[in-house]
């Protein structure tokens, strides 16, 4: 019998071990994979008391969708597909009827015109399978501006979901380019980041290159060839005035703004010999920062504005090299394959975008600012000259095709995805992104 | 008068072994059956090692429904409203408001609270989204490591797995965005026997925190939290719901996905 206790200990104590073992220790999973697609988005159009504001409800809900489309992190749903008509922004959709549609986000606004003649427009920003409010604005504005609130608007969603700034109250500055490759006219344009409002700002008498906006984006600074002598001028938006960046006997070309817009930061020719200079726009002083017998060119400030990288062929071939911003401390940082020029660093400082010369071939890449971790984001024939958005996220650069058809703009993903053309008037080059607008 | 004594005392023995081996026969099928089972069942590879094929194949057994609607549970629109209040763009403030606003009833939590109408205004409904969260009724004390190795591990990684492959589908990792590491957020989730999400699964204290002072970390935070719900019920065996009934740490890393 002393044997039988035994064995029904025995046996109880094997019934009894699992419960209390390590089966009941929580689940840990590691998800290391996803699936990065554009998040889906509905934007009905915004709702209005009467028709004249239902037309432009409808217009800034297609400004925002279109906006978010373009960026590659959204898709917006198509307004045919909702279940739920929105006609009061102060009411709690149905959150079934938005996630039965497969809406991840709701943006629901309303127009309203004001006695002072002025529109206001309010949006709340819906988490659908959170259901919960991301964000909620009112933004007043005189009608005209209508495409600057949606840009807005566009910008507040961008943020708030992948949070980062947004980038689409901004301005493109560029090349306008028409006629015949023998007699090309380049005029001085700026336009709407979505390519709307474009604006010519110089008539074509004189050949234009290169201009980039300071940091209030209320400042041009380019290259025209008035008088045949290449030289750097200043472009005030505001006033439309225009003026020569100091007086000197030879060529000046490539101008950058510091980040603190005091300064610009330009090459000088001198018999042969290009070297970068810095101006003080106060007081008109300029100080030399290369000294090379070699080309060197193409500066542009890191964001807190203490290094500067710039191109230089002084090594025997073009690569990109990195000083402080006193000239200091000049040294090579791209080593990749073939020749890589105009560097230009990242609004958030953590890459340098540039163009590589393989061949025959130009491709727009990124790199660290110690030169590691090169990336080509374009694989095309001739790509060249990229610009930032202002987070950091997004390049816009120059396509020339092949056949010498002219140039466009088109822009890229920091991660080499979601190319695509920016639309312009006609041929076009150059392009330069603005700060966002204040 | 040995005999009988002789002839008994084998048949005692002879029960005795019969109805311990047939005990143990017993208590290896009923008892130890998750732990033979287990070389069996956990023919899926660690954790670690799983790559994308391999959890895809295991969706294909379980896939999940993202299209059907799901009956509105949560939320029932209240009528209740009053005028929004909410930041003038002219004022460029960001939203600091403010005023009443819409009333939503709660989402079940694991603790029933009095049922009162709760009015909250626009600050209310986004902290809701970034307060630190009360730590779950059985959420682990402490730092939390995956160590990957043990026999709680080793028993349910092809449920991790499961899991996993059920719910990268629908995380949209915040790839482009910079500083990779500041992105790793981790859940407490707790889910019903249907395998649908059970109250609203909880940031750890050390994301929560993070995801209160960077907006990169916050988005990512809710990213997760949209591919959490977004992909139930997920498809486990019913048999081993105490194994899956809590999740902690449900880890979203995206850190090997930066720059793809």
């Amino acid at each position: 019998m002393k044997n039988l206790s035994v064995a029904v200990l025995v046996l109880a104590a094997l019934f009894v071990f699992p419960v209390t073992g390590p089966a009941l220790a929580a689940l840990q999973v590691d998800v290391t994979q996803g699936n990065a697609q554009p998040l889906p988005i509905a934007i009905p159009d915004f709702v209005a008391s009467d028709p004249g504001q239902a037309a432009m409800g409808a217009q800034i809900a297609g400004v925002v969708r279109a906006d978010l489309d373009r960026s590659g992190l959204f898709k917006s749903i198509d307004p045919r597909a909702f279940v739920e008509r929105i006609t009061n922004i102060n009411v709690a959709p149905t959150f079934a009827s938005w996630r039965a549609i497969n809406a991840q986000g709701l943006a629901a606004g309303q127009v309203e015109v004001l006695s002072t003649g002025q529109i206001r427009v309010s949006f709340r920003l819906w988490d659908v399978f959170g259901e919960s409010q991301m964000d909620g604005r009112i933004l007043t504005t005189q009608p005209n501006d209508w495409r600057r609130i949606a840009h807005q608007i566009s910008d507040f969603i961008y943020e708030r979901v992948t949070g980062e700034k947004g980038y689409f109250d901004t301005r493109i500055v560029f090349i306008s380019e028409s006629g015949p490759a023998l007699k090309r006219v380049k005029r001085l344009a700026v336009m709407d980041e979505d390519g709307a409002n474009p604006i010519f700002l110089t008539r074509g008498e004189y050949m234009v290159l290169t201009p980039r906006f300071n940091p209030t984006a209320q400042m041009i600074a380019y290259m025209s060839y008035i008088d045949t002598k290449p030289r750097v001028y200043l472009f005030d938006l505001e006033t439309g005035k225009q003026e020569m960046l100091g007086n000197f006997p030879n060529m000046t070309f490539s101008p950058r703004f510091s980040p603190d817009g005091n300064k610009v930061a330009i090459t000088l020719e001198n018999g042969g010999n290009s070297d970068i200079y810095v101006m003080d726009l106060r007081s008109h002083q300029m100080t030399r920062l290369t000294s090379d017998p070699a080309i060197d060119t193409a500066p542009s400030f890191s964001p807190d504005g203490r290094q500067i990288a710039f191109e230089s062929d002084r090594g025997g071939s073009k690569q990109v090299y990195l000083m402080n911003a006193d000239g200091s401390g000049q040294h090579r940082v791209s080593f990749g394959a073939g020749e890589n020029g105009t560097p230009v660093w990242s609004p958030r400082g953590d890459l340098i975008a540039f163009t590589k010369q393989h061949g025959s071939h130009f491709t727009v890449g990124v790199m660290r600012f110690d030169g590691s971790g090169e990336r080509m984001l374009t694989n095309a024939y001739h790509d060249e000259g990229p610009t930032w958005a202002p987070n950091g996220r997004v390049l816009m650069f120059n396509r020339e095709a092949q056949n010498g058809r002219g140039s466009q703009i088109w822009s890229v993903d920091v991660t080499g995805r979601n190319e695509r053309r920016v639309m312009t008037p006609g041929d076009a080059s150059d392009p330069a992104w603005s700060p966002l607008l204040k | 008068m040995p005999r009988p004594t002789t002839a008994r005392q084998p048949r005692i023995g002879l029960l005795v072994s019969i109805g311990l081996h047939a005990g143990l026969v017993a208590a290896t099928f009923f008892t130890w059956s998750r732990l033979i089972e287990m070389p069996n069942n956990s023919h899926t590879v660690p954790v670690e090692l799983v790559t994308i094929a391999d959890e895809t194949n295991v969706a294909a057994m379980a896939p999940p429904e993202p299209d059907k609607p799901e009956p509105d549970k949560l939320v029932q629109p209240d009528t209740q409203m009053t005028p929004p209040a909410l930041p003038d763009f002219t004022e460029v403030q960001p939203p600091d408001p403010v005023a009443p606003d819409i009333t939503i009833k709660e989402p079940p939590k694991p603790k029933p609270e009095t049922q009162k109408s709760k009015t909250q205004d626009f600050a209310a409904l986004l902290n809701k989204l970034t307060a630190a969260p009360k730590p779950a009724p059985n959420a682990k004390k402490g730092a939390q490591a995956i160590t990957g190795i043990g026999n709680a591990n080793a028993m349910t990684a092809d449920l991790a797995d499961a899991l996993k492959s059920q719910i990268y589908r629908c995380w949209n990792p915040p790839v482009g965005a910079p500083n990779a590491s500041d992105l790793v957020v981790d859940f407490h989730l707790a889910l019903n026997p249907d395998g649908t999400v059970s109250g609203r699964p909880q940031l750890s204290s050390q994301s929560a925190m993070a995801a209160n002072g960077n907006a990169y970390t916050r988005a990512a935070s809710e990213a997760a939290m949209r591919a959490i719900y977004q992909c139930q019920p997920y498809r486990l065996p019913a048999s081993r719901y105490g194994q899956w009934r809590d999740i902690d740490p449900l880890r979203f890393d995206p850190r090997d996905m930066m720059g793809q």
